[in-house]
């Protein structure tokens, strides 16, 4: 090899890849697609009726659910269910968990306790809700209320635990009375935490808001797609699914929005 | 069906194509293998009678009994293809299910009949003791259903609507929950088979305040149905089985109803399917206060089965288009009520 | 007001970490700490501060601290314990609201600490949005605000890259040139020893023994990069240190 004229080639780039891009629209246009190929098969007839419902006829039966008023009268008491169900669980859970965070012996005490009644599927203690509180509201609050209350115990005491000890330390250094560092160290501290936490709290909210109103409900989305499903109609069955995910979608776009305004600091 | 995107449908194909030697041996209509779905419950009887005395077999069914939860998971299960025949009260689901061409009725079964007992209308204690002791008191009171469209939905709107009265329809999703709510007072009424009703009232936690056959004489409560395809396509086989159906509802109405048979033979018999959990001595009194009139040859009341759908389609929970004829099949049973 | 330590000791369970430490923090001086790494050094400064309890010995506070002081103890932390959900005034602010001081009389003492430290444009900004350097001037900042008797800082530096640790050298030499407050400045960077410490106490390996005290007598304000008088103390230091570094860096942790 000619010492004096080495050749030159660049040099291979081997990185790349890994680091999940932002694509704009992409989401948007796998839905419109899978609309697109549900209309198709049902139109041209190689999905049967049995199969999935026409995605038009979905969109007809949720017009005349408008038309009619009947969305209202079903969506009012079920968005009641779920904003006094979540709160109040949610509001307790904080509590809770702050208490678990903040002294060994609610720790000691609740933890385990906690830890046995996550498990537990809510909907198997509805029946037993329905004597405690009545068939009517008392057991659909309660059920959402439980249901949300153990994710939000978990998630607000791992959030109080995650709380850089250095910044309570710092307070304690300056005097800050122990009231202060609870309320402006310990809890916006853990407000990222308890946030996250809130999301998996109020997705299951609206989960269990159908179990909540399989018994004795008249009205209400969940009602709605029960008797969807009990008539076998896919079109109510798909609105009523729809109208869910549509709530699950405001609650999220408005949790983002939350932790926008409160975790401003953030970035 | 032809055109439904069904895995099922292509696994059962290809399990078909291998094991084509194999089914050669018992080629012909003898020993078609069928899937019957029925309820543990006594007005299934017809149906073990066929299966215990051999008249399945003897119509060349190889017939396996598949017993289910409750009546619309059945219907349902006809429309999958899973189960062939069954039989079941009309519902929304299994008119909304006939007008996707997935099923059609193809008989009678269980049918209200003066003089023989039949549902009962059932109050709650408190609500007895608060003067509900006749139908007629239900206004403003609240009636449980399993769900809208169910047969308690029927049966309850038709009640309150001879009596003038309105009340309020509680979905309680399984016959267990209603039970749980009446005995607790959480709702006002109810109305149920009257093997389900005596034994309750019997417990003193609810009252018995009437009869369905007052106000729905001739309800034809549960029917034969199958799957479109079987109803059109194996004519031979659905008669098969229709007979054989037939056969069972005369030994089963001949002890318990005429009793020109050996009653206990049957109770023995039934016993086997239905409160199997308990002795013979304790399930029998439920066995024979749940006698109710099983139509001879499958007869189906048309008039009732008209009437039924009029109703669901006026309370807007089925398509106001469907007909008649894309719910039954009339070809296979005497057609009564006309 | 002065601090004094008489025959300090401590244990964590039963490791020793400091040994008979006694030593006077005289008022208005600057005393540097400096030792190998885990001889306890911070455990003296959390011990002088309160934060936890010493298992042997006395530490004392000699004389009053000033009326004005409304924390006589105030630490200034390595990795600067800023809150980062409050602005650099917020963060200043947070220590003066428990007494009670807030409005007009709390805007007044932020301002005039946020001037001495240069951080007047910085007032609405969050800690994200500072370099290093910037955030450690919030919390000497935060620091000055309380009026402190006597300044306890633990490697106030250590998390600065170098050019920035000398800017923030000159500018505590400024601020102690202004105010001559009492500090002790724990470091394990002989140079900053050199440059800030009226006395130098230098700590054996674990447990931690005073093996030395070196006063210098250098004005403050006239030591400066490079000089070679602290450069030639810096060298005599280091090789006091240098075997029982070599000994410490060798040792099993919790051995
Ligand atoms: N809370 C504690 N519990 C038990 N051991 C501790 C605790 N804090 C410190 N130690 C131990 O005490 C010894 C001294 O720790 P300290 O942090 O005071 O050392 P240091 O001189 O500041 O070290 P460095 O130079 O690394 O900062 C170390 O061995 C450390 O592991
Ligand atoms: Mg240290």
């Amino acid at each position: 090899m000619d010492k004096s004229n080495p050749v030159a080639s660049a040099v291979k780039f081997r990185g790349g890849g890994f680091a999940p891009t932002p694509l704009r629209g992409v989401g948007a246009l796998v839905f419109f697609a899978l609309i697109a190929f549900a209309e198709f098969g049902t139109r041209s007839g190689f999905i049967s009726a049995l199969t999935l419902p026409r995605p038009s006829d979905v969109l007809l039966t949720f017009k005349e659910l408008y038309t009619s008023g009947l969305l209202w009268k079903h969506l009012l008491p079920s968005l009641t269910r779920l904003a006094v169900g979540a709160a109040l669980g949610v509001s307790a859970g904080i509590c809770v968990g702050v208490a678990i965070g903040l002294f060994s012996l609610v720790r000691a005490g609740l933890v385990p306790v906690v830890a046995a009644i996550f498990p537990i599927p809510k909907i198997a203690l509805l029946p037993l809700f329905v004597i405690w509180f009545g068939i009517d509201e008392g057991s659909k609050y309660a059920l959402i209320a439980f249901g949300t209350f153990t994710p939000t115990v978990v998630a607000t005491y791992g959030a109080v635990d995650n709380v850089d000890r250095t910044l309570i330390r710092m307070g304690q250094s300056f005097g800050l009375s122990w009231f202060s560092i609870v309320r402006k160290i310990v809890l916006p501290g853990a407000m990222p935490g308890i946030l996250s936490g809130l999301r998996i709290s109020l997705a299951i909210a609206i989960i269990l808001l159908v179990a909540a109103e399989m018994l004795g409900a008249e009205y209400g989305i969940g009602a709605y797609i029960l008797e969807a499903g009990a008539l076998y109609d896919l079109e109510r069955l798909f609105a009523g699914v729809v109208i869910l995910s549509v709530i699950g979608v405001i609650v999220s776009a408005t949790l983002g929005l939350l932790e926008r305004r409160l975790l401003d600091w953030r970035t | 069906m032809s055109n439904l995107i069904n895995r099922r449908t292509v696994l059962k194909l290809m399990g078909g194509t291998l094991a084509a030697p194999f089914v050669l041996k018992h080629a012909g209509a003898a020993n078609r293998k069928i899937k019957v779905g029925a309820l543990r419950f006594t007005s299934h009887s017809a149906s073990f009678v066929a299966f215990e005395r051999g008249y399945f077999a003897d119509a060349g069914l190889d017939v396996e009994l598949k017993f289910f939860q409750a009546a619309q998971p059945m219907a349902v299960a006809i429309a999958s293809g899973d189960i062939d025949y069954a039989v079941t009260a009309i519902s929304g689901g299994l008119i909304s299910l006939a007008q996707k061409d997935a099923i059609r009725v193809i008989g009678g079964a269980l049918s209200e009949e003066a003089g023989i007992d039949g549902q009962k209308i059932l109050a709650s204690d408190a609500a007895y003791q608060d003067g509900v002791t006749t139908p007629s008191a239900l206004d403003g009171k609240s009636f449980g259903m399993s769900t809208a469209g169910s047969s308690f939905h029927y049966m309850g709107s038709r009640i309150a609507a001879q009596e003038g009265v309105e009340m309020k329809f509680k979905p309680l999703q399984k016959v267990g929950a209603i039970i749980g709510a009446l005995k607790s007072g959480q709702i006002d009424a109810w109305s149920i088979v009257p093997h389900i009703a005596k034994p309750l009232a019997g417990s003193g936690a609810v009252h018995i305040i009437g009869n369905v056959s007052d106000y729905l004489p001739d309800y034809q409560v549960t029917t034969v149905f199958t799957s479109r395809k079987n109803a059109l396509e194996e004519r031979e086989m659905s008669e098969a089985f229709l007979n054989a159906f037939s056969q069972g509802i005369d030994d089963y109405t001949a002890a318990m109803i005429d009793k020109t048979a050996d009653e206990d033979a049957m109770v023995d018999l039934i016993h086997k399917y239905v409160y199997a959990d308990r002795e013979r001595a304790k399930a029998a009194p439920s066995i024979i206060n749940g006698t109710m009139r099983l139509n001879k040859g499958a007869a189906l009341n048309m008039a009732s089965v008209t009437d039924q759908l009029a109703w669901f389609q006026s309370e807007n929970l089925v398509d106001s288009d469907i007909s008649i004829d894309q719910l039954v099949d009339a070809s296979y049973v005497d057609i009564t009520g006309q | 007001m002065e601090i004094r330590l008489e025959g300090v000791s401590h244990h964590y369970a039963d490791m020793e970490v400091l040994r008979d430490i006694t030593l006077d923090i005289p008022q208005g001086k600057i005393v540097c700490i400096v030792g190998p790494s885990g001889c306890g050094k911070s455990t003296l400064l959390r011990l002088i501060g309160g934060l936890e309890q010493a298992t042997g010995g006395r530490i004392l506070q000699v004389g009053d601290a000033p009326a004005d002081c409304l924390n006589p103890l105030t630490y200034i932390f390595q990795d600067f314990a800023l809150l980062p959900w409050r602005t650099v005034a917020g963060n200043v602010s947070l220590v003066l609201e428990d007494h009670g001081i807030s409005g007009q009389q709390a805007n007044k003492i932020i301002d005039d600490v946020l001037n001495r430290t240069n951080l007047q444009s910085f007032r609405h900004a969050w800690p994200r949005q500072l370099s290093g350097g910037m955030k450690q001037r919030v919390s000497i900042a935060r620091a000055l605000a309380v009026n402190p008797a006597v300044m306890l800082m633990d490697e106030p530096l250590s998390a600065l890259d170098s050019q920035t640790r000398e800017l923030l050298m000159d500018d505590l030499i400024g601020l102690w040139t202004a105010t001559q407050f009492t500090a002790v400045y724990v470091t394990h960077n002989l140079a900053e020893a050199v440059r800030l410490g009226h006395h130098i106490v230098l700590l054996s390996r674990r447990p931690g023994r005073i093996s030395d005290i070196i006063s210098l007598d250098m004005p403050l304000n006239e030591r400066h990069f490079g000089d070679p008088v602290l450069e030639a103390q810096q060298a005599r230091l280091w090789t006091m240190m240098r075997d029982e570094a070599r000994a410490a860096d060798a040792e099993l942790l919790h051995g």
